[in-house]
């Protein structure tokens, strides 16, 4: 990294700390994540205590016993991640727009650019910035989620738990970096800042909330509470086979899931932390292979709303330029 | 013409100008048109995978379970619009509520209008009346749509007490789209910039579409986006034992609530336990009016244009 790079990286995460944003975001992240967690220990407890009350009847009774909830500790995360997926995203593209607003406002982007700084070195610099900024406030979520999981979940996260949750916090990060690239391409091309925000949180509707939101309702086991199989006394074995009818629907509903950059990046993530129940306790070699497509089309988002970004920073750096 | 119905004309042609509000309403629209669809088609499906499965079960010799779906109210093909109102109609009206004191900021026109005799209050009536007005507009352009979308689903128009229950639901909703128009106008009246304004007003739509659910009745954000939900057993958890004493002050969850027993049980609706979900909404909403008109009574127009 270049010292330009580094002193611009340095002017981006000072200037968010200084305005009280950096502090607001890691607050909120900070609070909906612990509450998250314990309010999910605390759910994991109900369910023991539950079983606890159904074992004394069944033993009572005579009944075939059912296997016990079973307990992995990074499924205590669920929310945490939901959390970021909807709100870190749409706090990420805050950011990015913040980014542009306060530049335009203080009117230091002609300043830099009246010094050898190249095109590459701006957005490189407001890039690394970013990431900084985003670290901060999911090393901070992670931080407080390890500490919840260990005092009210009662398990201290082992090795490799530790290196699962880095790892998805890590996916986290350019996941938010994806949505801050979007706020800053966004605002960077409009002459009012605030449309660009406007059409930006528009589109974190769109592929945070409404797509997910329609793939779940169409999915037929979400129609009834516990699920419908569950509610039809219905087998896996059965339930497959009469899913293989729908091959067509499935596909369709998967596909319409896939246009949503949060399915993927919430795909991966489950799968790593063993939130999916298929892939718990699965080598991370393994769920890297199954998950694929998943880097594969955050990759692709990556290096799209990279190529973006640059533009509309050059945009704006020809624009300031002129004025 | 008296002030308060000035000022709300003025509200009014403001808001159609701004394309933050046009939109968040094309979607709000777009959604409340396909919501029907949605439902159709998840409904049409699940009938299918019970025929499906109950072809498979008698194959193989086992009994058939009763159909869970066989006496569905044909209004509950709008059960997605119970989740579009809190997260789609919730954030077009912040946007509207922080218009209305944002707008008049940034054209600097406050000062100009509190140089004439226009008392604090005609104002604050007449951006509430302008608000009041276009939320009306779009819960009738919604209900136009959702019976549009039903007619043409059922081939048919819908029966006349089916009209009143979704007159109930939009009526409902407007109300509780109100309390975000009171957030939004509170959050912008608390601060001076545009952007920390908005996102106040976020932080309050995320508090209470999902933090608070969460907290309430153990639903994890993305579980609280699908009508149908499975909220955790409080039976075994002295934590949730306490905190679900809290529902019946979420709005949000007593907004679903009633509103699923307008689309779904109609006529049955109790007068006295509807009375009681619909009280934490007013008794919200009278608080943050009474709070906005405050904040319009004690603040500073004399300043400068709102920052970013």
């Amino acid at each position: 990294m270049t010292s330009t790079v580094r002193a611009l990286a340095r002017h981006e995460y000072r200037s968010a700390l200084r305005s009280g944003v950096l502090l607001l975001l890691i607050l909120s992240m900070v609070l909906v994540a612990a509450g998250s967690v314990a309010i999910a220990s605390y759910d994991f407890k109900a369910q023991v205590a539950d079983y606890q009350a159904y074992l004394a009847q069944a033993k009572a009774s005579g009944a075939p016993v059912a296997s016990a909830p079973q307990f992995v500790p990074l499924q205590l995360l669920r929310g945490t991640i939901e959390y970021v997926e909807i709100i870190g995203a749409v706090l990420a593209i805050g950011l990015g727009y913040l980014a542009v607003a306060r530049e335009r406002s203080s009117n230091t982007l002609p300043l830099i650019l009246s010094r050898p700084v190249r095109g590459r070195d701006l957005f490189l610099g407001r890039l690394a910035g970013a990431a900084a900024l985003v670290t901060t406030i999911l090393a901070a979520t992670a931080a407080i989620a390890y500490l919840v999981v260990g005092t009210v979940g009662g398990h201290w996260l082992t090795g490799t738990e530790l290196i699962r949750l880095v790892l998805t916090f890590g996916i986290a990060i350019l996941y938010l970096l994806i949505f801050y690239a979007l706020g800053t391409w966004l605002s960077a091309r409009s002459k009012v800042v605030a449309n660009g925000l406007v059409v930006a949180v528009a589109i974190w509707l769109s592929v945070v909330l409404i797509i997910p939101q329609i793939g779940d309702t169409m999915d037929p086991d979400n129609q009834v509470p516990g699920g419908l199989f569950a509610a039809l006394q219905v087998k896996k074995p059965d339930e497959k086979r009469v899913l293989a009818h729908f091959s067509n629907y499935e596909r369709i509903r998967n596909g319409l899931e896939e246009t949503s950059l949060t399915k993927h990046f919430e795909r991966l993530t489950f799968a790593i932390t063993g939130i999916k129940d298929k892939y718990n306790g699965k080598p991370l070699g393994t769920i890297a292979y199954a998950k694929r497509a998943d880097i594969a089309s955050l990759a692709v988002y990556v290096a799209l709303l990279g190529v973006l970004m640059w533009r509309g920073l050059k945009r704006e750096s020809a624009t300031r330029r002129e004025t | 013409m008296s002030t308060t119905i000035v000022v709300a004309r003025q509200q009014l042609r403001s808001l159609a100008r701004s394309r933050t509000f046009v939109l968040m309403l094309g979607i709000l629209l777009v959604m409340t048109g396909l919501s029907g669809f949605i439902g159709w088609s998840s409904h049409a499906t699940i009938i299918r995978v019970y025929d499906q499965t109950v072809q498979t079960l008698t194959a193989a010799g086992k009994a058939a379970p009763p159909n869970p779906f066989a006496s569905k109210p044909r209004l509950s093909l709008l059960n997605n619009m119970i989740i579009y109102i809190p997260l789609i109609g919730s954030l077009l009206a912040i946007v509207i509520g922080q218009r209305s004191v944002t707008d008049d900021r940034q054209a600097g026109v406050t000062r100009v209008i509190f140089s004439r005799p226009v008392g604090r209050s005609s104002y604050f009536w007449g951006k509430l009346a302008g608000s009041a007005f276009a939320g009306v507009a779009i819960m009738i352009a919604c209900l136009g749509l959702s019976v549009v979308g039903l007619g043409l689903i059922n081939q048919g128009l819908p029966t006349g007490s089916e009209l009143v229950r979704l007159a109930l639901f939009y009526a409902l909703s407007g109300t509780y789209l109100f309390l975000f128009v009171l957030v939004g106008m509170v959050a912008a009246l608390l601060t001076r910039s545009e952007s920390l304004g908005l996102f106040a007003g976020v932080a309050v739509w995320v508090l209470v579409t999902f933090a608070t659910p969460q907290f309430t009745s153990g639903l994890r954000p993305v579980a609280s986006l699908n009508p149908v939900n499975d909220p955790v057993a409080t039976s075994g958890s002295p934590f949730f034992k306490v905190t679900s004493k809290a529902k019946p002050f979420a709005v949000n969850e007593q907004y679903k609530a009633l509103s699923t027993r307008i689309l779904t049980v109609g006529s049955r609706l109790q007068p006295a336990t509807s009375a009681g979900q619909l009280a934490p909404i007013a008794a919200f909403l009278l608080a943050l009016g009474a709070w906005a008109h405050l904040l319009v009574r004690r603040q500073d127009f004399s300043e400068d244009t709102a920052r970013d």
